[in-house]
């Protein structure tokens, strides 16, 4: 182990971390990733979607054992993937999702959750209170610890967390995209309490999204870029929005390979799928959309861009007809479909890639033919004998499976049998069948080795240029440039800038990030 | 094709652990295992009448059983067959006695209708709550199947008793032997031509339908399905009505066949070991045919034994429970049912 060759800082750091490194499989997640944190302060850790930054989280807080490299807890070293060592170390971690159960009364909650010494297995209601009275007192007073925690709003539940985090005596407080499901005056609230826990020495380490939310909070910054510390932790005062905007997104490398040649001619300009001013409640684990707009017309891809949790997946499933309408319109190919349950809008050529392919996508133990052959279940079939042949489908779906290059033994092996690419090829298989007028793609390369993007692309703009509509909703700016036709930015449910190409990579950056320069 | 062998091989296997450890448990008891083994043999196949009253038994087991495989089938676990068996003899036999000077054929086909119609609700219900509201099915078909038997109870003590009766159970009073499809034995050409076209009626939907491959696929993954465009919540309520309209039908032919009257927990096992029955026939008609049989001699077995043996008949209840418990392991383990509507979908 070769000790740092540079003179120690007067401090240790509070973290440490040397050399990590953590895969997949074949997806590199973490590379070489060395980082310190200097006790006290508040660090804004930020990146796009897979780009590594949960991963390493959970690196540091023991959850996740790294293939390569150490951790040091105030110069302690710490095994790799151990929970209880990190903890012991003084390190809590606050998750993306909420853990408390919610049918538990917030003592309850607290007492069986906190990572604290001495937990005794009998306790009397009375005292319980007294214990945690204290931690809450700022959060709603004594009478909040009987509530059950799911009564609490939550913005509560996300103070809880951290109170529970902290309840150890913890002095490394890691908190993994706290800010996604608050509402602004919630983030505002809990960016006070995290800067009087940093004035009472405890050291932050936040996930963090919006550059506005870095500004607002932390002291240094650091960026993680496909695994990799593209931007050490930095001073805030060092860097602008626009650098950071920069360094999350990358090098403008793909700007020279956006479309240069003209869009394919369009026969007949039609428009196969228009949202106008089309809201949608927010869901558990999604925001609604609010006042969407936008048209996708024959022979154009349109891309949708944004960080991921910005309302891209409500789109999908408004668009699909599997979540409800709250105002607006949705039209298919001219005529209004708003009210169109989901099997009728594939019958009006709705075309559907979801965002996850092995749960939404393919049924995983069912065999491949009876996946291949899901889209000629539903619909109107009434005037047939309501008999099939199964020899039929089944050789009917080996022939498609066959023209999209499909890799399989038989037709009856079951689907999680197949690659990730090999699912995707599955999947476009059957919906890229005839009767299409417009696909929605949601994240269609996500996952897939080289050659298999490259064939997904190729596919998308082969059925663009064939006069079908292609909604392309990604988090991968330089898959949007090479393929959109125009391209819309998504962030905080809203549609907010639109591009023509050629596409200013700063410009989108900033959309997507909120950036202000 | 070899996974489905190695099913069939691995459910053989199961069934003879379960033969084997119930003989063990027999042996320890110092009974002799090889008489008892004779016994089942005689009391299923090879005694006078054994083979009559082994298909007697199998076929509310299959009725049942292609029941439950339409719930599995489907991701859903109907385990109330039982009471949507007894509810549906008691509307059968409402409408029998309640109607008995008319035309036969038109009172047989109401009660029949009206068994099959009772058997659809008693699972729609809970159907409809799991649909709705993600409420598991296990708990409400067994509570409803609890309450179907508590209304056989009822009625043969109360309102149907048979006032002329003297038996110290209750029990209804006799539908007019115009009715009858059976004997006693409880086999006939019209009983084994009806369950038999039914078996293949079952067949043909799941395998050779597109609601049929719909219903696998939302058993399967009822998430992929909604997003290819399958109504689940229909395909599930379809799922549940068949299922219990089948249990229905068991009661009707119940009554119409060996039984002539309702007593008082009657059949008290079939809607259970359907379940098994269908697990043990790996949720395929033809696995479900096969089964019931088997456990249609196994049933024979127990009411012949305590002939030939001094063997309670509880100790091959043993065995049925033996095979029921490694099978659902197996089932279990190998493939849980995937949350369906409500709040099961979300969490």
């Amino acid at each position: 182990m070769t000790a740092p060759s540079r003179s120690a800082p007067a401090e240790t750091p509070a973290v440490r971390c040397r050399s990590l490194g953590v895969s997949f499989g074949t997806v590199q997640a973490l590379r070489e990733v060395s980082l310190d944190l200097a006790p006290g302060r508040i660090h804004a850790l930020v990146g796009q979607n897979g780009a590594g930054k949960t991963t390493l989280a959970k690196v540091l807080g023991g959850l996740q054992a790294p293939q390569t490299g150490d951790v040091y807890i105030d110069g302690r070293r710490i095994p790799p993937g151990d929970v209880r060592a990190a903890q012991i170390a003084g390190l809590a971690m606050v998750h993306q999702h909420f853990s408390l159960p919610p049918s538990f009364t917030v003592a309850e909650a607290l007492e069986l959750t906190a990572a604290r010494k001495g937990g005794r297995s009998f306790f009397r209601r009375s005292e319980l209170h007294r214990q945690w009275q204290n931690e809450v007192a700022e959060l709603g007073g004594p009478t909040m610890l009987s509530t059950r925690i799911r009564d609490l709003p939550v913005e509560t539940r996300q103070s809880l967390e951290i109170v529970r985090a902290l309840a150890g005596d913890a002095r490394i407080l890691l908190l993994d995209e706290p800010t996604a499901l608050l509402t602004p005056a919630a983030i505002d609230q809990l960016f006070e309490r995290l800067l009087r826990l940093r004035d009472e020495g405890v050291t932050i380490l936040i996930v963090l999204h919006k550059l506005r939310e870095v500004a607002a909070v932390a002291e240094t910054v650091s960026v993680l870029r496909d695994g990799e510390l593209v931007l050490g932790p930095r001073e805030m005062a060092e860097v602008s929005e626009g650098l950071l905007s920069d360094a999350i997104v990358g090098p403008a490398f793909g700007t020279d390979r956006t479309i240069s040649m003209a869009p394919a001619v369009k026969p007949t300009q039609e428009t196969l799928l228009e949202l106008v001013g089309l809201s949608s409640r927010e869901s558990a684990f999604e925001l609604g959309l609010d006042e969407i707009n936008l048209r996708v017309e024959s022979g154009e891809i349109v891309g949708i861009a944004g960080v991921e949790g910005n309302g891209q997946r409500s789109l999908v499933s408004v668009i699909a007809g599997l979540a409800p309408v709250a105002e607006g319109t949705m039209r298919l190919g001219g005529v209004d479909a708003t009210r169109t349950g989901p099997a009728g809008r594939r019958q009006r050529g709705l075309r559907l890639v979801p965002f996850d392919r092995n749960t939404e996508g393919i049924s995983r133990s069912a065999p491949l033919w009876l996946n291949q052959s899901a889209l000629r279940l539903v619909g109107r079939h009434r005037w047939r004998l309501p008999l099939i042949s199964l020899r039929q489908y089944k050789r009917q779906a080996a022939e498609d499976m066959d023209t999209w290059r499909v890799r399989y033994d038989t037709v009856a092996q079951p689907a999680e049998s197949l690659s990730g690419g090999n699912v995707q090829r599955l999947i476009l298989s059957r919906e890229l069948s005839p009767g299409l007028e417009v696909l929605v793609a949601a994240q269609p390369t996500r996952g897939l080795d080289f050659s298999a993007t490259d064939f997904v692309r190729r596919s998308l703009r082969e059925l663009r240029d064939g006069g079908a509509g292609v909604l392309l909703i990604s988090s991968d700016l330089d898959e949007l440039f090479e393929l959109s036709d125009r391209l819309l930015v998504m962030y905080g449910g809203r549609i907010v800038a639109r591009f023509d190409a050629p596409y200013d990579r700063r410009a989108v950056g900033d959309a997507m990030t909120g950036a202000q320069r | 094709m070899t996974g489905g062998l190695q099913r069939v091989a691995s459910t053989v296997v199961l069934v003879a652990l379960s033969l084997l450890l119930t003989a063990l448990i027999l042996w320890v008891s110092g009974y002799r295992v090889g008489d008892v083994f004779s016994g089942i043999i005689q009391g299923a196949v090879t005694a006078p009448g054994a083979f009559t009253s082994t298909i007697r038994w199998a076929i509310p087991l299959l009725l049942i059983g292609l029941g439950v495989v339409i719930g599995f089938r489907t991701g859903f676990f109907n385990i109330g067959g039982q009471g949507q068996f007894y509810i549906g003899a008691c509307c059968a036999l409402a409408v029998s006695l309640g109607w008995r000077e008319g035309p036969v054929p038109l009172v047989m086909l109401c009660g029949t209708l009206a068994a099959v119609g009772a058997g659809t609700v008693w699972s729609l219900l809970p159907g409809y709550l799991r649909v709705r509201f993600g409420t598991d099915e296990v708990l409400t078909t067994l509570m409803m199947s609890f309450i179907g038997a508590l209304v056989l109870q009822y009625l043969t003590a109360g309102p149907m008793r048979n006032p002329s009766g003297t038996g110290q159970t209750a029990a209804s009073e006799r539908i007019p032997d115009a009715f009858r499809i059976t004997d006693g034995s409880g086999v006939s050409a019209t009983v084994l031509v009806l369950v038999g076209g039914v078996a293949l009626l079952v067949w043909l939907l799941l395998e050779r339908t597109r609601f049929g491959l719909s219903m696998t696929l939302v058993g399967r993954n009822p998430t992929m399905a909604r997003w290819q465009g399958i109504n689940v919540s229909r395909v599930g309520l379809a799922a549940f009505a068949l299922s219990g309209a089948l249990a229905g039908l068991a009661g009707a032919v119940e009554l119409y066949g060996p039984g002539a009257r309702l007593v008082t927990g009657f059949s008290p096992e079939v809607g259970f070991t359907a379940v098994v029955v269908a697990l043990v026939g790996l949720l395929t008609v033809g696995g479900t045919v096969v089964a019931a049989v088997l456990f249609g001699g196994l049933q024979s077995a127990i009411i012949f034994l305590p002939i030939v043996t001094d063997l309670p008949p509880p100790a091959l209840v043993l065995l049925h429970g033996m095979v029921a418990f490694l099978v659902t392991i197996r089932f279990r383990a190998v493939r849980r049912p995937k949350t369906l509507g409500g709040k099961a979908a979300a969490s």
